[in-house]
């Protein structure tokens, strides 16, 4: 039977993983964001064989799935780790590496390759014109990037980079995999410490709602305050 | 003024220009006439480096520089004498039309903002467009984008204004308004190209026509030489059409 009681102290146990799950978050959406736009540069510039890599990479994370990725990291990163730091001289234990680290970087690599494809259609969306007249003007790449370029791409990226902070939190759920306690990682535990499930899975799908409707609602506030 | 010699340009297998020979005078206004495709527009990249001929020179005043071997500075120099209005209008989006204006002279001329400030309304009162100084470019119509782009290039002081079909993306009712300012500027003595199929047009403000055809300059003359005394077929041609047309 579903126990209304149970809400309020689950809720409040399940809030205590919003924040760690918010800055897991937000770690891997900057780190993505900006290997997703080193990637996409690569490709709008079309600079050979770095080209060719990137299209590679695209590939296989966004074919493989994140599960996978994440136990791929488990098992490989510490004696990868290791093997790195020994070749600089450094006695580092990999095996110690963190589990939220892991799945950082797992997901990291995954998202980088959605992203890449966000800030290349944003890039793709710049009307050429523009450059031409400003160079015409006599701006440098440089300064066309900086003063004219930029700020367009960006605000045609937001939308899609939201709907990214929204996937990311969803893939963190794959952290429990792992060990690594999210939200419904941690609506998992409270539940499994007095079985009302689906009580608690209530309140995960209350949590994310609520956070992905912020998200949204911030979204578009500053692409509104952005786009003329 | 401007010299340009013997300007050849393909796209891929494409011969766009085929030889180009033009020189203008200081204070000429020169409307370049011809069919489409044949080069018109092509030409006026050339002329400030926005597409490189393969072979061919430009001279400004005295100073001459063969197309194989122009480096950044040269091309640099010659963007800075010349200035260009677009068929499509080409005006930074993410600006208003005041910061269209000033940008250029901040950050390639390195003008004080106050300076820039200055120009730049100076220029948008000379097209009109004093009231709509902190509008985007979203919110304007194509007569008043374009506007703003020929404020934008006036406003660098070029020797050399170029415009490119500056009406043909226009609505009907919104052409007579950029011809106003076209006129006014070409009027005011400085040196103009014009890329146009407005005849008539060309015809009252321009005291030199081109007329191109494949890729090389085919008919050179006053505008009656061109449009009353000519014995060229293909410009015959060209003129019947478009006065068809029209």
């Amino acid at each position: 039977m579903f126990d209304s009681e149970v809400l309020l102290p689950d809720l409040w146990d399940i809030l205590g993983a919003v924040p760690v799950t918010l800055a897991m978050a937000l770690g891997i959406f900057v780190f993505s964001t900006m290997i997703g736009s080193l990637f996409a540069m690569v490709e709008y510039r079309r600079i050979p064989l770095l080209r060719e890599l990137v299209v590679a990479y695209k590939v296989i994370f966004k074919g493989v799935p994140m599960v996978i990725v994440i136990f791929l990291a488990y098992y490989g990163l510490p004696p990868t780790s290791r093997f790195l730091t020994s070749l600089v001289g450094i006695d580092y234990n990999g095996h110690s590496t963190p589990n939220w680290i892991t799945l950082i970087v797992a997901l990291t690599l995954c998202v980088s390759a959605f992203q890449a494809e966000v800030v290349k259609g944003a890039l793709n969306s710049f009307d050429n014109g523009q450059a031409e007249a400003a160079y015409s003007l006599g701006y440098r790449k440089t300064q066309l990037f900086r003063r004219v370029m930029l700020p367009q791409v960006i605000v045609a990226a937001i939308p899609d980079l939201a709907n990214s902070i929204m996937v990311i939190m969803k893939a963190l759920s794959l952290g429990f995999a792992i060990e690594v306690v999210d939200i419904f990682a941690q609506s998992q535990l409270t539940a499994a410490l007095n079985f009302y499930y689906l009580e608690a899975f209530l309140i995960a799908v209350f949590v994310y709602m609520v956070i992905a409707y912020i998200v949204t609602f911030v979204a578009d506030r500053l692409e509104r305050s952005l786009r003329v | 003024m401007l010299e340009l010699k013997n300007i050849k340009l393909s796209y891929g297998s494409t011969q766009v220009l085929n030889g180009v020979d033009l020189s203008v005078k200081r204070g000429d206004v020169v409307s370049i006439i011809g069919p489409s495709g044949t080069g018109k527009t092509t030409l006026l990249k050339c002329i400030n480096s926005l597409a490189r001929p393969s072979s061919g020179t430009i001279a400004f005043d005295d100073v001459r520089m063969d197309y194989q071997k122009l480096d950044r500075t040269a091309i640099q120099a010659i963007r800075l004498r010349t200035a260009m209005v677009f068929q499509q209008f080409n005006v930074f989006k993410n600006m208003t039309v005041l910061q269209n204006v000033m940008d250029p002279l901040v950050v390639v001329q390195r003008k004080s903002k106050e300076e820039a400030r200055r120009i730049a309304l100076e220029e948008l009162d000379r097209v009109g467009l004093s009231n709509k100084i902190d509008s985007y470019p979203s919110q304007l119509s194509g007569g008043q984008l374009q506007r703003t782009g020929i404020a934008r290039a006036l406003a660098v002081k070029p020797d050399v204004m170029l415009f490119d079909e500056p009406t043909s993306s226009l609505d009907p009712e919104l052409v007579g308004e950029v011809l106003k300012v076209i006129r006014d500027v070409t009027s005011s003595g400085i040196t103009s190209l014009l890329v146009t199929h407005e005849m008539q047009f060309a015809r009252n403000i321009s005291n030199r026509i081109v007329f191109m055809d494949r890729g090389v300059v085919a008919a050179d003359g006053s505008p009656a030489e061109i449009f009353e005394a000519s014995s060229n077929p293909r410009l015959t041609q060209f003129l019947t059409t478009e006065h068809s047309i029209q």
